[in-house]
């Protein structure tokens, strides 16, 4: 018989903290200023007016009940799915912003300012990638954080 | 009253990973609503296409860091709007620099307002009238100038406090 492994759990465990406090943490300066967010966004010039200030909006709440949710072991696939996605996105987008030589700042945590857009951004996010797979493959999520809130 | 099977099928389509990611997605989609009912004047449903294809000349501010800078009171607050005569509102103690009335304006505050004093200057909202006057103070030699964006309006929404003002054909 095949013998589980142990550390199974315990990496899903890891990887669900580090994308989902990754992700809460790149919400909350958004949430606080979704105009200069609009403005990182609008510096892309892939998102057209129509949807400027809607993903401006919505992605730092999609972020922040993703990561909020992955913490938790709450939904936990399908937030690791939606840190999957919203991570191949931005990898995306910084690939063709780095391939029309733009130089900007990538909105990644801060509005102001903030990491420019650069290789090290890509190899950053393909970190991330990698760890949204274990949360998102493994049926063993690890404690359920949300444990803790429930008598 | 529903078969098992269809119901179980449903289930399994809710706890599938893409059928947790909808219920997210549904959710961010209810909190955002909810967020923009609650604040609608921070951020317009519909960008206005002028706000962000406009080469500024000087920083933008939020209208919580003027309101900072507004109660710090090392900054002089310039109004910008083309307005009707009359009484309007404006911030308190605010000079009314005019691109009709440019010159006229800047001249009547000479002993007033020097190229080394930092400025914030507001509008209407819309940021083609402010960035004009700002360019042409930068072209006078004042060099500390900061946009605030969404203008008056905005200002008010974030609880600045206004006075009233008489409005002439030459300046306030």
């Amino acid at each position: 018989m095949e013998r589980p492994q142990r550390w199974i759990p315990w990496l899903v465990l890891a990887c669900r903290l580090l994308v989902g406090g990754v992700f809460v943490f790149a919400s909350l300066d958004k949430l606080a200023h979704p105009e200069a967010f609009a403005q990182a966004i609008y510096n892309y010039r892939i998102v057209p007016y129509s949807l400027l200030h809607a993903a401006a909006m919505l992605l730092p709440v999609v972020e922040f009940l993703a990561g909020s949710a992955l913490i938790l072991g709450v939904l936990r696939r399908g937030a690791a799915l939606q840190c999957g996605l919203m991570t191949a996105i931005f990898m995306v987008a910084i690939a063709t912003a780095l391939a029309r030589g733009l130089d900007i700042s990538c909105g990644c945590f801060h509005t102001d300012g903030g990491h420019g857009v650069g290789l090290s951004l890509l190899w950053r996010d393909a970190g991330l990638l990698l760890a949204c797979l274990p949360p998102l493959l493994f049926s063993d999520g690890g404690p359920e954080l949300s444990l803790l809130f429930k008598r | 009253m529903a078969n098992p099977s269809v119901r179980s099928g449903a289930m399994r389509c809710v706890t599938s990973p893409l059928g947790e990611a909808v219920v997210l997605l549904l959710l961010a989609v209810m909190v955002t609503a909810g967020i923009w009912l609650a604040r609608p004047a921070q951020l317009a449903w519909q960008a206005d296409p002028t706000v962000y294809e406009l080469e500024l000349t000087a920083p933008l501010v939020e209208v919580s860091e003027a309101l900072l800078l507004f109660e710090e009171g090392d900054h002089l607050f310039i109004d910008t709007r083309t307005l009707p005569t009359g009484t309007h509102e404006i911030i308190p103690g605010a000079f009314v620099i005019r691109q009709d009335t440019f010159d006229d304006d800047l001249r009547s505050y000479f002993d007033y307002l020097f190229p080394e004093d930092p400025l914030v200057l507001y509008g209407s909202g819309d940021l083609n009238g402010v960035a004009n006057i700002a360019a042409r103070l930068q072209t006078r030699g004042y060099e500390n100038i900061l946009i605030m964006r969404g203008g008056l309006a905005a200002w008010i929404a974030g609880g600045g406090e206004t006075s009233e003002t008489e409005f002439d054909e030459g300046g306030s």
